[in-house]
């Protein structure tokens, strides 16, 4: 029944409803439409020498407001506040600052200065507009200050931030995009939510531009955040199917990524080893007999092969009677592997780590997943026993192996159980690095051997581990740390390698 | 004085003694008596309570030591008096193996090692929990962190038939490594490969 055709109720009441009925509608909407007084909040960044600290910013009507007794706290000692009504004093230092609330006028020194917007007080804490920090702020302290007006972040004292610009060249099956840095960054590579992140490691990062909105067919933003204090690069592809391709080159001060179309089940056939006199198969137009542009799709870029550097930053590993760290002789071989392997133009080489970085287990093993590699060599240095040098090539070894009947139905491989279906092609990787191991004179080793490395869990490719030894208190590093061993090693891996791909 | 009163006075009357004796309590506790290492102390009770509880017979119990030349484990043999409970084996076992080798092979597990606690589950899985003074003096390494792990893994299969399986825990937690190198997320079934056959 309507409520019209109610019997017995007064015409004036039904009116009434109908009027507070529109009355709360149009109360709703407004508070659902009306700006919010806290539209939304950021972080700003005070980078100091050797460490950093994040403060929230708060936006109020629009504007952007820093707290500011933290901020002085960070740029000097701040010797006394005090709070009378609407006003307040803060001595730093010699310099005395004077505020009131609601007023653009701020004093120093008794000296009047006007800011864009007046100083509000939030939640008890006093808030000065973004602008204080330059037009402010270098009159208070005799401190190195380098702030771009509008950024949220300032750097004190010495510190000088890297800068870096970003080029963007197109690819037969994608985009290349190259970011030069002005000094080396330690990178790692991570995905989140279909996005690329790079970390550029600890150091304070200056970006030329925020972010870039690209018209590209595989790319559609890169964008600098530091929010949390740690600077990175956000890569968004047009394409969550598209393939990225890291590599850190001239020693971290340029980094390349290729976003590419995925590689196609008929390239994805593992080539036989190409014979030494071959060009490099690199992704670029191919040229036919006489040397003309052909038209056909340039070949999928190169396989990658994922090294990895053991521990790094606070976590040196093991150490030798004479102080050599494992995280450190580790890097040293790597560097020679690197290079052996870039040398022969067949595959692309994509680190787990850069300088003295301490990426976790699961970040390596997802810059390693992330690459497709046809390998993963993790490396590392520790006590094998008074036999040095020595050198022992381990697969993963789990504790009870899933059910391979039950992971050929599932859709998706646990994380923890990555590794799991590679194992058969691990063991051959380690068999063929094993049998060039034994190639070199005057080093020991042994039969690829089998162990629960928490490195190996979580790679989806071929993976071992290769330990060099002995590093331990007992004994000196002595020939672990020579370039001719080390680079022994490597040329071993690289011939291991075409055996590898040869057969597999 | 009125009734109400009186009632009132009923109510607060034994409030105020419980209180009162609750206090003192706490104030013997927190300034007269001794502070003790309440952690420290019961695992002393329990490391004491496993070595008395002995059946008493002497037997000769295997141990296995990690050898770094060989890379395997090294078996031998030392005449034990076990406990009647599987649970105070296992604590007499891994004790022994802190212990050390008497044969000059290597240190499975750090001298200051404590073993915090020990349970075994109804389907075999030995849980350890042992001090983070287990890991210090370590030196970390795929192979000398497999050795030490498949030492006690080992060891107790040999001498505690009710383990299947072990699980190592780090200051009551699970942690990702020993020392950098060997995975202890997942527990370890015993591996007799590790064991060296040859003579040394």
């Amino acid at each position: 029944m309507s409520l019209s055709s109610e019997p017995g109720r007064p015409v004036s009441s039904r009116r009434h409803g109908r009027r507070f009925l529109c009355l709360g509608l149009a109360l709703s909407l407004i508070i659902i439409i009306w700006p919010a007084h806290q539209l939304r909040s950021d972080n700003f960044v005070v980078y100091l020498p050797n460490a950093h600290q994040v403060i929230p910013l708060e936006s109020i009507d629009r504007v952007q407001y820093l707290p500011l007794v933290p901020l002085l706290n960070l740029v000097g000692t701040v010797s006394g506040i005090e709070e009378k009504g609407n006003s307040m004093k803060v001595w730093l230092g010699s310099n005395q600052l004077e505020l009131h609330r609601g007023d653009k006028k701020v004093r120093i020194n008794r000296a009047a200065l006007k800011l864009s917007n007046p100083v509000r007080v939030s939640n008890g804490q006093w808030m000065a507009p973004l602008d204080f920090i330059d037009s402010a702020l270098p009159r208070l302290t005799n401190q190195r200050l380098e702030y771009r007006p509008g950024d949220q972040r300032i750097f004190i004292g010495d510190v000088r931030p890297t800068t870096f610009f970003v080029t963007r060249a197109p690819l037969p099956n994608g985009t290349r995009l190259t970011f030069h840095f002005s000094d080396a960054v330690t990178i790692h590579t991570t995905s989140s939510n279909g996005r690329w992140i790079v970390g550029l490691g600890g150091r304070p990062v200056e970006p030329l531009e925020q972010g870039l909105k690209l018209n590209d067919a595989s790319v559609s933003e890169v964008r600098f955040d530091d929010q949390d204090g740690v600077p990175k690069i956000i890569i968004t592809p047009v394409d969550g199917s598209l393939n990225f391709y890291p590599t850190v080159e001239d020693q971290g001060k340029q980094f390349q990524a290729d976003i590419v179309q995925p590689i196609t089940a008929a390239s994805q056939t593992p080539p036989g080893p190409a014979p030494a006199s071959a060009s490099s198969s690199r992704p670029g137009p191919t040229a036919g007999a006489g040397g003309a542009p052909v038209s056909a799709p340039a070949p999928p870029p190169l396989p990658a092969v994922v090294l990895d550097a053991g521990h790094g930053g606070p976590d040196p590993g093991a150490r030798s009677r004479d102080g050599l760290a494992e995280k450190d002789l580790v890097v040293q071989i790597v560097e020679r592997v690197r290079n052996t392997i870039a040398a022969t133009n067949q595959y692309r080489v994509i680190l787990t780590r850069n300088g003295d970085a301490d990426p976790t287990f699961d970040e390596r093993d997802s810059t390693a997943n992330l690459a497709h590699p046809v390998a993963f060599l993790s490396f590392h240095a520790g006590n094998l026993g008074e036999r040095s040098p020595r050198v022992m090539v381990y697969t993963y070894q789990a504790s009870a192996p899933p059910d391979a009947g039950a992971d050929a139905q599932q859709m998706f491989v646990p994380w923890a159980w990555a590794q799991a279906p590679h194992l058969d092609q691990s063991r051959q990787l380690a068999g063929a690095i094993a049998q060039q191991m034994s190639r070199i004179s005057d080093l020991s080793t042994g039969n690829p051997d089998q162990a629960p490395v928490r490195q190996l869990r979580s790679v989806s490719a071929p993976a071992v581990a290769i330990e060099v030894g002995s590093l331990s208190p007992e004994l000196d590093a002595g020939v672990l740390a020579t370039p001719d061993f080390q680079q022994q090693i490597a040329a071993a891996i690289v011939q291991a390698l075409a055996a590898f791909r040869g057969g597999a | 004085m009125s009734r109400r009163a009186w009632l009132l006075m009923l109510v607060t009357l034994p409030v105020l003694v419980i209180g009162s004796l609750y206090l003192r309590t706490l104030v013997r506790r927190v300034f007269f008596e001794a502070a003790q290492p309440a952690d420290a102390s019961a695992r002393a009770r329990l490391t004491q309570a496993a070595l008395e509880s002995s059946t008493g017979a002497s037997q000769s119990v295997v141990l296995y030591f990690p050898s770094y030349q060989e890379g395997k484990l090294r078996a031998e043999s030392r005449p034990l008096s076990l406990a009647a409970s599987d649970s105070d084996r296992i604590r007499q076992v891994v004790l022994a193996l802190v212990e050390g080798s008497r044969q000059g092979s290597g240190q499975p597990l750090a001298a200051g090692a404590e073993v915090r606690a020990v349970f075994l589950t109804a389907d075999g899985t030995a849980y350890l929990d042992f001090s983070s003074a287990a890991l210090a003096g370590f030196t970390p390494g795929i192979e000398s962190e497999t050795l030490a792990v498949y030492s006690i893994v080992d060891s107790l299969a040999a001498n505690v038939p009710a383990v299947k399986r072990v699980k190592i825990l780090v200051q009551g937690q699970e942690v990702d490594t020993l020392d950098g190198h060997v995975d202890l997320t997942n527990d370890f079934v015993p591996d007799p490969t590790r064991i060296a056959t040859a003579a040394p």
